[in-house]
C-alpha cells in the first residue's frame, strides 16, 4: 500500500476500524442485532429501523488486504470446494466456516441476527444459504429479475427519469420484495420503517452523491488527476457503507474540500503525469499497491475505478414522491450497470472520454464468472473508441495464482507500446 | 409443413405455450465440437456448450427461420446469453437474427415469485401469439397441456423401469426421455410406449446402478462412459433425463397459472433452490450403488452443494466420484481410473448386501 497522500483518506481507515469495534461492542455487549449483506443491497433500510449492517465485499477486501484470503480459501477448497467457484463473494464465509485456518481481521466478524442477498449471479443464494447456516442466521433472498429493455445512456435516465430505466413489472417486483424485507425487519427491530425518514434519507444519499460527482468532475477536469484511485475509493467506500449518515456526508465533504484545494494548489497524486489509466472491474484487494507501482517509473496513475464513478451515476435519484419505488429502480440493475451490454461498455468509454483516458486495464477477474461476462465487449468498445486496453487476469481477493512481478511487467510493456 | 420453430436455451420454456401459440419447441443441447463464431464473442469458462452452439448458430445465420429465440432466466449465462444476443443484434454482428425474448421465470421462494412469473407466463404467450398471429384460447392450452401430461406419463412408465430393478441402460434411457422435450406429444407417447413395452420384457441388468449428479447433463457421453466399467445409470438430477417429465401440469380454470407454477417448481437449473434440489437428490440415494458428481469447468453453482452431498453419501456409505471435465468430451484417462475404481468399490458393496 503506497503511502496515503490526503487527511481525508486517514480520517476514512480510522473510521471503518473504528465502526467496526463499536459494531462488535452493540452486537457482543449490548445484544444488538446486525446484519451481513450484499454490497447491492439497500443499506439504508436497514439503518432506518436500528440495524446495523456490513458489506460482505467490503469485508472480503479487508480479508485479502490483510493477507488472511490464501488460508482461508485453501481450506474452502481442502473441504471439497473447487477452485473455479467464485472467491470475492465466497471468502466471507470462508472466514466464518474455516474460522480457524486464518486470524479474521479485527477480531472477526460477530453472528448477524440476518444475511440478505440480492439474485445477481447464481451461486449467491448457495453462498449465503451455507454462510447463514453455518451463523445459524436467518437469511432473505431478493431476487434479480432480468431487464428485457435497456434504454441508452442509463446514467442519465437514472437521476430524473428513473422509471423510464426499468420496466415497470421489474420495478413493482423490487418494490413489493423489498417492502417484504422492510416487514421482516420491523419484526426483528421492534421499529417502524418512518417513510419520511426513508425519503430525508435518500435525499441525504443524493446529497453525498452530488458531492462525489463534484470530485469526479474535479478530477476529470484538473491538468493533473489530484487524488490516486485508491484513495478515491477509500473515501468513497467508507462512506457509501454508511451512505445518508451524519458522517457520511460531512466526510464526503471534507474529502472534496481536500480534493479541491490540491487542484487549487497544483498538487497532482503524481508530478508530471505522462499516462491517465482506468481500471476496470472490482479491486484488487490483495495488491493495492499495483496501482501505484508505475507512478515512479512511468508517470502513469491510475485516475479513474467504478467506485467514485457510479456513486454519483447510481444512485442518485430525483423526485422521491415515492421512496421505495425510488431505491428499487436504483437496486433492480447494478449487475446491468457495471457489468452487461449495452449499458457497461457505453459508460465506462464515456467516463473514459471525460477523464482523458489513455489506457485501460481490464480484469479479467479468475473466479467470479458473472462479473467476468461483458468484459469483451468493454475491451472492443475502448478499442474501437481509441483507447487502448490491457486484460488483467487475477483474481480479486485470492493472491494464490497472482504474479505481482509478471503483472506489473506486462503493465510496463503495455505503458511503452501502447500508451506512450 | 412443419411448424415454424421457437428456439429455446433450456427446457425451462414452456412447451405447451409455444406449442398452443402455433410453433414448435428446439431446445438447444450442448455438444463436442467447435464453436468458432461463438467463441470470438464469449468469455471462455463461462457458458456452457449449449449457449455456445447457440450463439454460433446466431451469428452464422442457423437461426435466422426461427420465430422467436426464447432465453429463460434459468441461470446467469442464459440471462447473459439473452443480453448479449440482444447486443449483436443491436451492433449490426448478428444480421439475420429471429427475435431474441427473455423468459423471466423467477425460482427463489419470495413470496411475489409466483405472481411474477404468471404474469411473465401471459407476456411470452402474447409474445408468441404475436408472432403468430394466432392467439390460443385457455381451451387450446388445456389441450396442449393435456397432451403433453400424456406425454409425462409415457416418460415417467420409461422412468420406473430403469430405477430401482433396471431393465434399461442409462445411456438408452437417457435418450429416450431427452425426447420428450424434442418431440411432438402424440409421437412420443408412441414411441415411448413402445419402447416401454420392450424393456419391460428385458432382464433385469446387473451392475452398480448409479446416480449421475451435480450440474445437470444434457447429453448422454458421460452415461456411456460410467456404463463403459459395467454399472447403469439409473437416474440424472436434471431436466433431460429422468427429470424430463416430472409431475403433470394441473388442468383447471388458469392453464397460465398452471403451466407457472409447473415450471417455476420444477424446472431443474442453476437457480433451482438448493433445498429443492438436496431434497430431490437424497430422495434418488435410497435406489442407487454409487453416485457420480458432474462439475464441469463452467461450473459456478452446484460445487457449492458437494461437500454436504459427500457428507450424506458418507454418511450412507455409497462411493462417489468428481468429474471436473467437460460432459460433452470423452473423459481422461484419470477420469476412468476413478471411475472403475468407484465402480469395482460399489460392486462390493453390493455384494456384500445380496450375500
Amino acid at each position: 500500500m503506497a503511502d496515503r497522500q490526503l487527511d481525508a483518506t486517514l480520517a476514512a481507515s480510522a473510521f471503518q476500524k473504528q465502526w467496526f469495534a463499536d459494531l462488535r461492542r452493540r452486537v457482543f455487549d449490548d445484544r444488538q442485532p446486525y446484519a451481513l449483506l450484499q454490497a447491492d443491497v439497500p443499506f439504508e433500510l436497514f439503518d432506518l429501523v436500528g440495524f446495523p449492517a456490513v458489506s460482505n465485499q467490503w469485508w472480503a477486501s479487508i480479508v485479502a488486504a490483510k493477507q488472511q484470503a490464501p488460508k482461508f480459501l485453501d481450506a474452502m477448497e481442502a473441504n471439497g470446494l473447487h477452485g473455479d467457484l467464485c472467491r470475492y463473494c465466497s471468502l466471507g464465509y470462508a472466514s466464518t466456516r474455516y474460522a480457524g485456518a486464518g486470524e479474521p481481521p479485527w477480531g472477526g466478524l460477530p453472528t448477524p441476527r440476518l444475511l440478505c442477498a440480492r439474485l445477481t449471479c447464481d451461486c449467491i443464494h448457495r453462498v449465503f444459504e451455507l454462510w447463514a447456516d453455518t451463523f445459524g442466521a436467518e437469511y432473505f433472498e431478493i431476487d434479480h429479475p432480468g431487464a428485457g429493455d435497456l434504454p441508452p445512456r442509463w446514467w442519465e435516465l437514472g437521476r430524473y427519469r428513473w422509471r423510464d430505466l426499468v420496466e415497470p413489472h421489474r420495478l413493482a417486483f423490487v418494490v413489493s420484495t423489498l417492502e417484504r424485507l422492510v416487514e421482516r425487519l420491523e419484526a426483528i427491530s421492534g421499529r417502524g420503517l418512518n417513510r419520511d425518514e426513508l425519503r430525508e434519507r435518500l435525499e441525504l444519499v443524493n446529497q453525498q452523491e452530488e458531492v462525489f460527482d463534484a470530485v469526479r468532475r474535479l478530477i476529470a477536469a484538473a491538468p493533473e488527476c489530484p487524488v490516486r484511485m485508491t484513495e478515491q475509493i477509500s473515501n468513497v467506500m467508507a462512506t457509501q457503507w454508511v451512505r445518508g449518515s451524519e458522517w457520511a456526508l460531512a466526510h464526503a465533504r471534507a474529502f472534496h474540500d481536500e480534493v479541491k484545494q490540491r487542484v487549487d494548489d497544483g498538487v497532482a497524486a503524481c508530478p508530471g503525469e505522462r499516462a491517465r489509466l482506468m481500471w476496470i472491474g472490482a479491486g484488487l484487494w490483495h495488491d493495492t499497491g499495483f496501482y501505484t507501482a508505475f507512478e515512479p517509473s512511468h508517470r502513469a496513475v491510475f485516475v479513474w475505478s467504478m467506485y467514485l464513478a457510479f456513486g454519483p451515476d447510481g444512485y442518485i435519484r430525483y423526485g422521491l414522491d415515492d421512496p421505495m419505488a425510488a431505491l428499487a429502480s436504483r437496486t433492480a440493475s447494478f449487475n446491468e450497470y457495471l457489468h452487461n451490454p449495452p449499458w457497461a461498455a457505453e459508460w465506462i468509454v464515456h467516463q473514459a472520454r471525460e477523464h482523458r483516458i489513455d489506457g485501460a486495464l481490464v480484469l479479467r477477474p479468475r473466479s467470479m464468472k458473472p462479473a467476468a461476462t461483458g468484459r469483451l465487449f468493454i475491451e472492443r468498445a475502448l478499442e474501437d473508441a481509441g483507447i487502448p486496453v490491457l486484460p488483467i487476469e487475477a483474481d480479486v481477493v485470492d493472491a494464490r495464482g497472482w504474479d505481482a512481478d509478471g503483472a506489473r511487467a506486462g503493465v510496463r510493456s503495455f505503458l511503452e507500446t501502447r500508451v506512450f | 409443413m412443419p411448424e415454424p420453430p421457437v428456439v429455446a436455451s433450456w427446457p425451462s420454456v414452456p412447451v405447451e405455450i409455444v406449442r398452443a401459440a402455433g410453433f414448435r419447441p428446439v431446445i438447444f443441447r450442448g455438444a463436442s465440437g467447435p464453436t468458432p463464431a461463438a467463441d470470438v464473442h464469449l468469455e471462455p469458462g463461462i457458458f456452457p456448450s449449449r449457449l455456445r452452439r447457440l450463439v454460433d448458430d446466431a451469428l452464422a445465420g442457423r437461426l435466422a427461420d426461427a420465430a422467436r429465440i426464447v432465453i429463460p432466466r434459468t441461470s446467469d449465462a442464459d440471462y447473459k446469453c439473452f443480453l448479449y444476443l440482444r447486443e449483436f443484434v443491436r451492433r449490426g454482428v448478428a444480421t439475420t437474427l429471429a427475435p431474441v425474448v427473455l423468459f423471466d421465470l423467477l425460482q427463489s421462494r419470495g413470496a411475489d415469485v409466483p405472481a411474477y412469473d404468471v404474469a411473465r407466463m401471459h407476456a411470452l404467450l402474447d409474445e408468441l401469439s404475436l408472432a403468430s398471429g394466432r392467439t390460443p384460447s385457455a381451451d387450446d392450452l388445456r389441450r396442449e397441456i393435456t397432451r403433453a401430461n400424456t406425454a409425462r406419463a409415457a416418460a415417467r412408465r420409461l422412468v420406473r423401469l430403469r430405477r430401482s430393478v433396471p431393465c434399461v441402460a442409462g445411456t438408452e434411457a437417457f435418450k429416450l426421455l431427452a425426447a420428450f422435450w424434442e418431440m411432438e406429444p402424440d409421437r412420443y407417447v408412441e414411441m415411448a410406449s413402445h419402447a416401454a413395452s420392450r424393456i419391460a420384457a428385458r432382464p433385469p441388468l446387473a451392475g452398480p446402478r448409479v446416480l449421475l449428479t451435480g450440474a445437470p447433463v444434457d447429453g448422454h457421453t458421460l452415461h456411456e462412459a460410467i456404463e463403459s466399467h459395467g454399472a447403469v445409470v439409473v437416474d440424472e438430477v436434471g431436466p433431460w433425463g429422468s427429470g424430463a417429465a416430472g409431475d403433470d401440469v394441473r388442468i383447471d380454470d388458469d392453464p397460465v397459472a398452471a403451466l407457472a407454477d409447473k415450471y417455476r417448481v420444477d424446472a431443474i437449473g442453476a437457480r433451482t433452490p438448493v433445498d429443492s434440489l438436496r431434497r430431490l437428490t437424497e430422495s434418488m440415494l435410497n435406489d442407487v450403488d454409487a453416485v457420480v458428481v458432474s462439475l464441469p469447468p463452467d461450473d459456478a453453482v452446484f460445487g457449492w452443494d458437494y461437500p454436504s452431498l459427500r457428507g450424506v453419501l458418507q454418511a450412507r456409505r455409497i462411493p462417489h466420484i468428481c468429474l471436473r471435465g467437460d460432459p460433452h468430451e470423452a473423459p481422461t484417462p484419470a477420469d476412468h481410473a476413478a471411475l472403475h475404481s468407484m465402480v469395482s468399490a460399489a460392486s462390493r458393496l453390493q455384494e456384500a448386501r445380496h450375500g
